[in-house]
């Protein structure tokens, strides 16, 4: 009965919100006139895994051809962060101030501390893409078998979703840390899922449509995710990065900096987590933007409304 | 003094040919009447399994002319909290009581459903929206939840008519495609759609709905269609030309259909405004649909 309860007050809010009121999103809310991609880094083999910390800085992986975690401070400067890493595809900081990562090529997930040290969580798993939740929780993507399992805080492994999303890929949260989004590399959706009170996740909804190539009219090839301070959604695909917003709706499709190249992972970075960072080949680039990240080893917040 | 009065004299001959949205307001057919015999509206919460984990609250409308012997005619309407609301654009029981007892259309059981939504597991967390997800996509989904889920529960207590002559499906915006989809998807089960500032623009790819329409042998639908000049032009689409493309499409087709332009905005006030003339357009032919059983 409780939980009725509390559906009648949701939905008699809801209907107090009235019809029409679902904001509309353009790309104009995000992109700025003038500004567009530039290479924030390149060498490269295959870049991968894009986060970022508290500052701002940036940390990546050369999946295929490079050994260690890179950083690319503020300044533009980038360094080894962490050498002897190689095979990394998906980076994230978490609340600890640890640096979360999913080391594909030897089948394991770890986590370094601040000197670099690391530490296996587990092994024998065919990690792709990670996020961690503020409490600890963390979400990866198992590409090949289609799974999303999770490592809770004491270090204990589940899967938590099997067969629902083709091929699992890039994974992100809304704002406020309650739905978990993964992108099918396999299919043409972005799937939501509810995180239930014990982590386990719940309500699957294939609530984004991407666009999909002309030739392949099925297969979006959805990667890499990424979540703005007002709950917009950014999605690594073959036709570009692809932008929806909370309520699921496309709001359009940022151009691919190289088309040639494959577009793999997508995170807000720089002054105040307000560029666009995409891995797109052997290169990384930049672009200055009108929204700013969220970012997830921070307190969970509501999305903000976006300025008019 | 002067000038306002111009200014006065002004405006009042500019009304009635560009009535702004504040000017369509509900009629006396919306207002209630002493001699009218109110129905009974009732509101429920139901959880879904085909959109699974989402609630959501509906109302049924009852008129006090039911008899159980008899199977009512059916309205079934999106976003259905605010077509009930006692103070809103369409307050339809009160429609629904005075046409009824004025004979204008069949003894009508109505059906009023909010979109879901998944509701949060945590407190501070935000439920996740589903209305877009529901109304906008091309599907059967939606139509299934109707048919499988709402409308057999409202059949454990009321007789419906399943001649989908008697079935109207109605909505604003994203609850108007949502309408259509339905009768497109199952015109068996519903062969009439109103639809209000519909968005048949790319939310979800609705957009191409007058091309399917064209090029589909025709289906069994009276479709009645409302936009206002100044309905929204945005990342989706111009509602304005979708509509009139969805209009152009019927008619091409052969389609039984009405158009209404006016010069209202994304509201549901012009809608509201003419809703028993609507309701009496698309029950145009109730008595002979009658008389012939």
């Amino acid at each position: 009965m409780k939980h009725q309860c509390l559906s009648a007050l949701i939905s008699g809010s809801l209907l107090l919100a009235g019809i029409g009121k679902a904001q509309d999103m353009p790309l104009r809310q995000v992109l700025i006139e003038g500004e567009n991609w530039e290479v924030a880094a390149e060498g490269f083999n295959f870049a991968d895994g894009l986060s970022t910390d508290a500052d701002g800085n940036l940390y990546f992986s050369d999946v295929k051809g490079g050994t260690a975690v890179y950083k690319v401070d503020l300044d533009g400067r980038m360094t080894e962060f962490i050498k002897d890493a190689p095979g990394i595809s998906g980076l994230q900081w978490g609340s600890d101030g640890r640096l979360y990562a999913c080391v594909a090529r030897e089948q394991r997930v770890v986590v370094f501390d601040a000197d670099g040290k690391e530490t296996e969580l587990v092994n024998e798993v065919r990690p792709n893409d990670l996020v961690v939740t503020h409490d600890g929780n963390l979400y990866f993507t198992m590409t090949p078998t289609s799974e999303i399992r999770r490592i809770d805080p004491s270090g204990k492994m589940s899967v938590v979703s099997e067969g629902v999303v083709t091929k699992p890929n890039g994974i992100t949260l809304s704002r406020d840390q309650g739905t978990l989004a993964v992108s099918d590399h396999g299919g043409k959706f972005v799937w939501a899922f509810r995180i239930e009170e014990d982590g386990s996740l719940g309500c699957p909804g294939n609530y984004m449509e991407m666009r999909t190539p002309v030739a392949d009219p099925e297969i979006a090839r959805g990667d890499g995710m990424a979540t703005d301070v007002h709950g917009r959604y950014y999605v690594t695909t073959a036709e570009g990065l692809q932008m929806f917003d909370p309520t699921g709706r496309m709001g359009g499709v940022i151009a691919t900096p190289d088309p040639e190249e494959m577009l793999v992972s997508v995170c807000f970075a720089g002054p105040d987590h307000s560029y666009l960072y995409v891995a797109n080949g052997g290169k990384i680039y930049r672009r200055k933007t009108k929204t700013r990240g969220a970012l997830f080893f921070e307190e969970p917040k509501p999305a903000e409304a976006p300025p008019k | 003094m002067k000038p306002r009065f111009f200014l006065l004299l002004f405006t009042a001959f500019l009304a009635p040919v560009h009535a702004a949205d504040e000017d369509y307001t509900p009629g006396p057919d919306a207002m209630p009447k002493e001699e009218v015999p109110k129905g009974e509206v009732r509101q429920h919460t139901w959880t879904s399994e085909i959109f699974p984990g989402t609630i959501r609250d509906y109302w049924v409308y009852v008129p006090a002319q039911y008899d159980k012997e008899k199977p009512a005619a059916l309205l079934v309407c999106q976003d259905g909290g605010g077509f009930v609301r006692e103070n809103g654009a369409f307050r339809a029981p009160t429609v629904l009581d005075n046409l009824i007892h004025a004979g204008d259309i069949p003894v009508t059981i109505g059906i009023f459903i909010n979109p879901g939504v998944v509701p949060a597991a945590k407190e501070g967390q935000e439920p996740r929206k589903n209305r877009s997800f529901e109304y906008d996509t091309l599907s059967d989904q939606y139509a299934r939840f109707l048919l499988e889920e709402i409308i057999p529960e409202v059949e454990k207590t009321y007789r419906l008519t399943d001649d989908p002559k008697d079935r109207v499906i109605c909505g604003n915006s994203s609850g108007a495609i949502c309408a259509f989809t339905v009768a497109w998807e199952r015109p068996e089960s519903f062969g009439k759609v109103i639809s209000h500032i519909g968005s048949f623009t790319n939310i979800r790819g609705g957009h191409v709905y007058p091309a399917l329409i064209r090029k589909t042998e025709p289906k069994p639908i009276r479709v009645f269609l409302q936009d206002g000049e100044n309905d929204l032009d945005n990342l989706h689409g111009n509602w304005p030309i979708a509509n009139e493309q969805m209009a152009a499409a019927l008619k091409f087709a052969g389609y039984d259909y009405r158009f209404v332009m006016g010069t209202g905005k994304h509201s549901s006030r012009h809608g509201g405004a003419i809703f028993p003339d609507t309701l009496r357009w698309i029950w145009e032919d109730w008595k002979e649909s009658v008389a012939a059983k």
